[in-house]
């Protein structure tokens, strides 16, 4: 286009109609689209980078611990990530354990197993143990528990050190709680994926089939929905389990076998519209087979509510492993999953919350994650379904 | 309107029976009888004992006893504990669940509907940040975890709350809180989303324009529209606070329905689960039922047909 001076303002322009009917910008496709709108909605990209973030700590995490999730240290039960120590007579510092024993740590916090008993002074409430030579004794008479000088009386120095062994502390059975949280949090990312799996493709296929072939076929499958999403599934979630036993596999078949009404109802849904377009039409006059026209025709085109759906399932897969884990019908030990790990650290929760405490943030941290990731997807794909 | 809750009891009596017969397979296919136990019984005893609770028949006939039990509201025998009935637990544990969830019930609807109420008329101001924020982490932590940080907090470090049993009104508002705090999250947002469109409507316009106070145009002509949503997830909350009780009972060593399903999961008394799962089911479903009716007879624009 010419530029526009005082010279020329009256000289026509040239003819325009190429220029007028060029598309300027860079046509986006329909996945860009998607994901230019995903992009910007800060809440669905955080959500995003925190589910990498989770599944790298629970896939690569395990390589670098010096622990195995099983490994059990019986000296070291209980310990929390932040440890309350006492000055040892002979250097390094000396940590009261929930069971009343003593731990020495060294100063950079590392745990070095714990003190020998020597005797037990009744009369003074105390406990007297060999560190390194000189005695000490626990001092358990009083509120809070001190080590001190059994002939002065005199309370070592304290002072809160970081657990510089075991990064978040240890269980109930001396099994470091970092190590346990990254296979925690594999096993239970694993179930909730799997579990959503099988019922995408339990769903997908009921959903499809019913809208597809309509009709007779069409009520009587919805009406088994109906009476199937007016049974409450988690009852039978633990009823499977009873069945299959406790174990991975139990878990991943009880809830995938159950929760696919919600999927079977959306593809079905979306179906049944698609089944009026013309590109179904044009499938059915080349010869198609119902086959081909569901799996290769519809079955993509409803794919953007069917993902929707399976983000928002799998937060409440990871919800229900929790809550069977919890109820102790879930993984059998030492398996860990996050729900199981709560469950352990229950008992303990007065001494040690710390053991309760990760496994908690991180199945809060989990739902969050895909939560936003699901809402986002949700706005992204379909914004007119935006409230 | 009869035609439709005729066909919703019918649909509900298929439904029950569907229940029955699922549950009854999977606990008769669970390997090994209810009593077999490695310490080993002798084979006269074990088939006496057969005997006495009527397994030795083929299973169509035992399915058929126990469906002829259920109708003249006889559970079955508990198989742990022996001189007890399924029917003794409900009768101990049923009363305290429900005082329970009721308690939570009410907690749920007194405080989700005035917290979505406030958050959509001070719509993106700091109020409705803030409420919705706690509700989007109320729907994210489960109800355990909410349980233990409480009894941490309440009753371990403040040592203001029991952390146990159901004697007092101080006893109640730990698991109360526990096992709503998701349903009021989830409430919370739905009033607040529904309360939000509602405003935007016309008829609300026109009670505006003819003088009225906001405070009624909120109370009498927006929120009886804005409520519908919330009544068509009553039926489904009660079922999830009902659920949601199996793990809250156990925490607060409440002697409740849930406890006695808990322990007789971890104990594998088969009756016993098999009694309580059907009188569960069919109280939720009664309960969802009932909901159904109730949101029909309020919101005359619904089909009965439907």
């Amino acid at each position: 286009m010419a530029e526009i001076t005082a010279q020329n303002k009256w000289e026509p322009l040239a003819a325009q109609t190429a220029d007028r009917e060029k598309i300027w910008s860079k046509s986006r496709t329909f996945a860009g689209d998607v994901w230019f709108r995903f992009r910007h909605k800060p809440t669905a990209i955080a959500g995003f980078i925190l589910i990498l973030v989770l599944a790298l700590f629970a896939l690569v995490g395990p390589f670098f611990t010096a622990f195995d999730y099983a490994q059990q240290n019986l000296e070291v039960v209980n310990i929390p990530p932040i440890m309350k120590v006492y000055q040892a007579p002979d250097g390094g510092y000396l940590y009261i354990t929930t069971a009343l024993k003593l731990v020495r740590v060294d100063e950079h916090g590392k745990l070095q197993g714990q003190l020998k008993r020597v005797r037990e002074e009744d009369a003074k409430s105390m406990t007297i143990y060999d560190a390194g030579g000189t005695e000490v004794a626990l001092y358990y008479g009083g509120s809070t528990y001190v080590v001190a000088d059994e002939a002065t009386g005199n309370i070592y120095p304290s002072r809160f050190i970081r657990n510089g062994s075991y990064l978040l502390g240890t269980d109930s059975l001396g099994r470091d709680v970092l190590t346990r949280l990254m296979y925690g949090t594999r096993i239970s990312l694993m179930v909730a994926l799997m579990a959503t799996l099988v019922n995408m493709l339990i769903g997908i296929l009921y959903g499809g089939i019913a809208g597809y072939a309509g009709g007779a076929v069409d009520t009587v499958m919805m009406r088994i929905v109906d009476i199937i999403s007016t049974i409450p599934l988690t009852l039978y979630v633990i009823l499977i389990m009873q069945v299959l036993g406790s174990g991975l596999q139990s878990i991943v078949v009880a809830l995938g076998s159950v929760y696919w009404v919600d999927m079977a109802r959306v593809v079905r849904g979306q179906i049944l519209s698609l089944k009026q377009q013309e590109f179904v039409l044009a499938a059915k006059t080349i010869g198609s087979s119902p086959k081909t026209i569901l799996l290769e025709h519809m079955i993509p085109n409803a794919l953007g509510s069917i993902l929707v759906t399976m983000t928002m399932l799998i937060p409440s897969a990871i919800f229900m492993e929790a809550f069977l884990g919890y109820l102790g019908i879930g993984l059998q030990p030492p398996l860990a999953s996050l729900g199981t790990m709560c469950n352990d650290a229950s008992a303990n929760l007065r001494t040690s919350p710390h053991e309760l405490l990760f496994p908690a943030l991180m199945i809060c941290a989990i739902m969050f994650a895909f939560n936003f990731v699901g809402d986002g997807l949700r706005d992204a794909l379909d914004p007119k379904l935006k409230k | 309107m009869l035609k439709f809750i005729a066909k919703r009891i019918g649909t509900m009596l298929v439904a029950m029976f569907m229940i029955i017969l699922l549950t009854f397979t999977l606990m008769h296919a669970i390997p090994g009888g209810p009593f077999t136990n490695p310490k080993g019984m002798s084979e006269e005893v074990l088939a006496a004992m057969e005997a006495k609770y009527g397994l030795d028949q083929p299973m169509p006939v035992q399915f058929v006893n126990y469906l002829g039990n259920l109708l003249h509201g006889d559970l079955g025998p508990s198989y742990k504990y022996t001189g007890k009935t399924v029917n003794d637990f409900i009768a101990t544990g049923a009363p305290v669940s429900a005082k329970l969830g009721l308690v939570t019930l009410i907690f749920v609807l007194l405080t989700s509907i005035p917290m979505g109420i406030l958050a959509a008329l001070k719509n993106n101001r700091w109020q409705d940040m803030l409420l919705m924020a706690v509700a989007t982490i109320g729907v994210t932590i489960p109800s355990f975890v909410i349980a233990s940080v409480l009894i941490y907090a309440f009753a371990f470090k403040l040592n203001v709350l029991p952390t146990f049993g159901l004697d007092s009104w101080k006893s109640y508002i730990l698991p109360v809180v526990a096992m709503g705090g998701y349903s009021v999250s989830y409430l919370a947002r739905l009033m607040r989303s529904s309360l939000l469109e509602v405003m935007g409507q016309d008829y609300i316009r026109t009670a505006r324009a003819k003088g009225l106070t906001e405070f009624a145009v909120v109370t009498k002509h927006a929120l009886r529209n804005a409520m519908i949503p919330v009544i068509t997830v009553l039926g489904p909350t009660v079922a999830g606070l009902l659920t949601g009780s199996f793990v809250i009972e156990k925490i607060f060593a409440i002697p409740g329905i849930g406890y006695y399903f808990v322990n007789s999961v971890t104990q594998r008394d088969y009756t016993t689960i098999m009694g309580v799962t059907v009188f569960f089911a069919a109280f939720l479903m009664a309960m969802v039922l009932l909901v159904d009716v109730f949101y029909c007879l309020i919101d005359p624009r619904i089909q009965f047909d439907a």
